[in-house]
């Protein structure tokens, strides 16, 4: 009978949403790029603790809002790309069913897919559509600072989330 | 696979008399799902309540035994948004719960939460009206109708455009009233609906009860004077069952269940703390943090004069929004000050230094959880003094856990609320500060866990400044009281 | 904190309808990436900052421009490295620093960044939220995509309210240890505020997805919507308007 959990989905994705957006906000070290943040700590701990459609839809989406929140619009559908992607293929890698502990290599894979998908996405389409080449090229340490620290962090927040609050396992989408 | 002449008609009158109940619930236990090692005691066993059509019912229920979960199970939103087992017979208006989903029940049940913030599902207030009236399919003229009716009876005019962030308790409180009205359903729940509303809207909700042909439960954990020959039928939750006691009774045991009768925790502690200090404010000038975007006018908060020392329990009382909260922020460090001076034992502090000294207990005790267990929270803390050693921190842990009465085992946040505000004033315990703030201590528990925190909290002679708006709780702890107004402090 | 980017008004902008002013948008950022002149882009970019002052005022106008002065610096700083060969402008030496293409390839991106920008921020600053998703529903974007963007407005500020009042209360807890920390400690630090901010945000999710049940989302009938975009009165006008434009803009600026 209660089958139906479009309820349960519609509100998930919205506050993670919300979430993703307020991590991206919340700290914000002016640079070149627009602004350095945790949004990729957000990202990740969706990646894994929820599953791959919430993570592609919240931290594409959230990451867009912010972006037109902030008033850096000719970035948001770049950013809804990227960190969806990002979002999507963190959560196929570590998924899996039951409790049992992601694999070492398997957390590694994932690491370097995040920091490979926000450096090189975020170059090549900047490139493609903002500025220049070497522009691009410019942001790529710092993108690969962010998203390797976000990945570490979310992944040391993700297991403390879990352990203080169990009932977010029967969360997953 | 029609049914027999007789039994066809035996089966109509049976369903005409429960078509007359309003709610009919039989045999009803439920157990929450337990995560942890902790296995969870069922809530209730073999609960049974009737509701006629068009009666008025109060349920008094103490805090925290059940009363938001059987409001939530009568919705059909538990167990299937918060786990757990349920077994019974259970029929709103002749309608099986086990076989509708909640949305079926639109424009037969509506629930007003105890926390209004967490039935926000829009972004102004009148969209929020509007929302379910949209569900309904109703058309543009008709929803434009009943949402200005509701704003206007409610007295949301003005606010139509605010979200509800910018809103106080109180007026959200009345959002939820609107979106009652609005949807015009025929049997409202009401959980501690009167609790935040001024008296004029207190009085406007007495007349709704009364005058309205809607059939209306009440729950409530605190018997107050306006339920006084409100109501047809009034019911105890009591040893997870309903009771219908005789009246006299019947609020005899309610406030035995609350405890009431035990004697003040406070009056048999003699407080000797082992070092006096004194917290002194003088001539304190502060631009009060500002709440929302609609207040017209800001003041600055000033304090005169204000002390408190070590083993002394001082309230502080004041209505909503008169910069009780600003005060305390100020007090522990929190917000800057423009002019005049703290001095905790002689020397002027701010900032860090006077978070040192003083400790601010939030009203949300859910502000600090992160950890998996009772004893990872409480050692945390002393985990990070270098000059404790570990079988010592075990010692302070244990006794601290028996001191508030938490189970070291526990996950924090499946813990129940007043455990929780339990496990907030332990760990400022194990702080050692020798002054401690309580924002807004007594609601959501009985005044005897209250009474209890707080004796606790003063185990080692701190001296503590306790934040109110019920007057009838300030009476309990009367030693010196302080009253706020707009800002102004100034001692009774 | 703030999300909110509508500025109150009387002006035009303020009056023309939604679906066109998303349209004329979404039109003009396709322009900007057309091959049209230097002195047509920067024609368009001033008449869209005029458009701007016109309806919403300078201080805005500022505001916006101050944010997006870093990445306009940067694309500046980098000049030298854009094409290396043609026509050498500026020389150090035997260093070619600034060639003319390179210089009208900077002036064009830059051009091309702030008026993509200002374009979304003009919209933005002149159409409540609550329009631009009734415009976009109008474009067919589906009821629960814009649910979801709806309620993750609403939700916003509540999580980052409670994320202050949880560090402020993090903070609290350990007055002790603080001084000059390498970076690593403070962002393990930083870990117990974080974990006690999400999970305050996700035990808001059964209550919410609770709250839009039982205010009947889910039901088969078709939901009615209370506001409507009926009270602008001339959106095909707008539309057609919007276009011509845009083709008026490619025809005068475009390079033969």
């Amino acid at each position: 009978m209660q089958q139906n959990r479009n309820a349960l989905k519609v509100a998930m994705v919205a506050v993670l949403t919300a979430v993703v957006v307020v991590f991206t906000l919340v700290v914000r070290i002016p640079t070149a790029k627009g602004y350095l943040n945790l949004c990729d700590v957000a990202i990740c701990f969706i990646a894994f603790t929820f599953g791959p459609w919430s993570a592609f839809i919240a931290a594409g989406l959230g990451t867009a809002l912010a972006d037109l929140i902030s008033g850096y619009a000719q970035w948001a559908p770049i950013s809804f790309v990227v960190h969806g992607v990002e979002g999507l293929l963190i959560a196929l890698i570590v998924r899996q069913k039951g409790n049992e502990a992601v694999s070492f290599a398997r957390k590694l894979l994932a690491g370097l897919v995040c920091i490979a998908t926000v450096s090189l996405g975020y170059f090549a389409l900047s490139a493609l559509f903002i500025s220049t080449v070497s522009v691009a090229a410019a942001e790529i340490p710092g993108n690969i600072a962010q998203s390797g620290v976000g990945f570490v962090l979310g992944l040391g927040v993700s297991s403390a989330v879990k352990k203080a609050y169990p009932p977010v396992r029967s969360l997953a989408w | 696979m029609g049914p027999s002449p007789s039994g066809s008609t035996s089966s109509l009158a049976k369903s005409r008399v429960s078509m007359q109940k309003a709610l009919s619930i039989t045999n009803l236990s439920f157990t929450y799902h337990s995560y942890g090692e902790n296995v969870c005691d069922s809530i209730f066993e073999g609960l049974s309540l009737e509701v006629e059509a068009g009666s008025k019912t109060l349920l008094l229920a103490p805090f925290d035994k059940g009363k938001t979960t059987l409001a939530k199970i009568i919705c059909g939103v538990c167990p299937k948004y918060f786990p757990g087992t349920l077994e019974g017979n259970l029929k709103v208006f002749g309608n099986d719960l086990s076989a509708v989903e909640p949305w079926q029940l639109l424009s037969e049940c509506t629930y007003v939460s105890q926390n209004p913030q967490e039935q926000f599902v829009a972004n102004s207030v009148e969209e929020e009206v509007a929302f379910p009236l949209e569900s309904l399919g109703l058309s543009q003229e008709e929803i434009k109708g009943r949402v200005e009716a509701a704003l206007k009876h409610w007295g949301l005019d003005r606010l139509r455009t605010s979200s509800s962030q910018e809103l106080s308790g109180g007026e959200r409180k009345r959002v939820l009233l609107a979106v009652t009205e609005a949807i015009d359903a025929r049997f409202w729940i009401l959980d501690e609906a009167f609790d935040d509303l001024d008296q004029k809207w207190r009085d406007q909700l007495k007349e709704l009860i009364e005058k309205g042909n809607k059939t209306i439960l009440v729950l409530a954990s605190r018997y107050l004077a306006e339920f006084d020959k409100l109501f047809d039928q009034v019911l105890l939750l009591d040893g997870k069952k309903v009771v219908s006691p005789v009246r006299k009774e019947l609020l005899c045991r309610f406030s035995q269940l609350c405890q009431d009768d035990l004697a003040n925790p406070l009056d048999s502690q003699v407080c000797a703390p082992p070092v006096m200090r004194q917290l002194v404010c003088t001539d304190l000038v502060a631009e009060r943090r500002r709440m929302s975007t609609l207040e017209e006018a800001s003041f600055k908060v000033h304090v005169p004069h204000f002390t408190l020392q070590s083993g002394e329990l001082v309230t502080l009382v004041g209505p909503n929004g008169s910069g009780k909260s600003s005060f305390s922020r100020i007090l522990c460090g929190l917000d800057g000050y423009l002019g005049g001076s703290i001095q905790v034992d002689g020397s002027a502090l701010s900032g860090k230094e006077l978070s040192k000294k003083v400790g601010y207990l939030f009203q949300n005790p859910d502000l600090q959880i992160f950890l998996p267990t009772v004893q990872d929270e409480l050692s945390w803390s002393l985990r990070r003094r270098r000059d404790l050693k570990s079988e010592e921190i075990r010692r302070k842990v244990e006794h601290c856990a028996d001191l508030f009465g938490l189970s070291l085992s526990d996950t924090p946040a499946t813990m129940s609320y007043p455990l929780r505000k339990a496990l907030q004033a332990a760990v400022y315990y194990l702080l050692e500060r020798p002054f401690y703030i309580l924002d807004e201590l007594d609601s959501a528990l009985t005044y005897h866990t209250a009474l209890s925190i707080i004796r606790d909290l003063r185990q080692n002679g701190a001296g503590i400044l306790l934040i109110t708006h019920d007057k009838q709780f300030a009476k309990r702890v009367e030693q010196r009281t302080y009253s706020i107004e707009k800002g102004r402090l100034c001692a009774l | 904190m703030t999300i909110n980017t509508f500025v109150a008004g009387k002006g035009l902008l303020y009056r023309f309808d939604p679906r066109a002013k998303l349209l004329s948008v979404l039109l003009l950022c396709i322009w900007f990436f057309l091959p049209v002149s230097l002195v047509g882009l920067y024609t368009v970019v001033g008449l869209l900052v005029l458009l701007g002052a016109i309806n919403t005022g300078f201080s805005h106008i500022a505001k916006t421009f101050l944010s997006i002065l870093p990445m306009l610096l940067f694309m500046v700083l980098f000049m030298p490295f854009n094409v290396r060969d043609g026509e050498s402008l500026v020389t150090i030496g035997s260093f070619t620093l600034i060639t003319a293409e390179g210089l009208e390839q900077a002036v064009r991106l830059a051009g091309r960044f702030i008026g993509i920008t200002y374009a979304c921020t003009l919209l933005f600053a002149t159409t409540v939220m609550q329009e631009v998703m009734l415009a976009l529903r109008a474009f067919h974007l589906p009821y629960k995509a814009g649910l979801v963007v709806t309620l993750a407005f609403t939700y916003i500020p509540f999580i980052a309210e409670s994320f202050s009042q949880i560090a402020e209360s993090h903070s609290l807890r350990e007055a002790e240890s603080e001084q000059g920390k390498r970076i690593f400690q403070r962002l393990k630090d930083l870990v117990p505020t974080l974990t006690s901010a999400l999970v305050f945000a996700l035990r808001s999710i059964p209550n919410l997805a609770m709250s839009l049940e039982l205010r009947g989302f889910g039901r088969e009938q078709k939901r009615t919507s209370y506001k409507d975009l009926s009270s602008y009165r001339h959106p095909f006008t707008h539309i057609l308007l919007s276009c011509i434009m845009l083709v008026v803009f490619w025809a005068l600026f475009r390079v033969r």
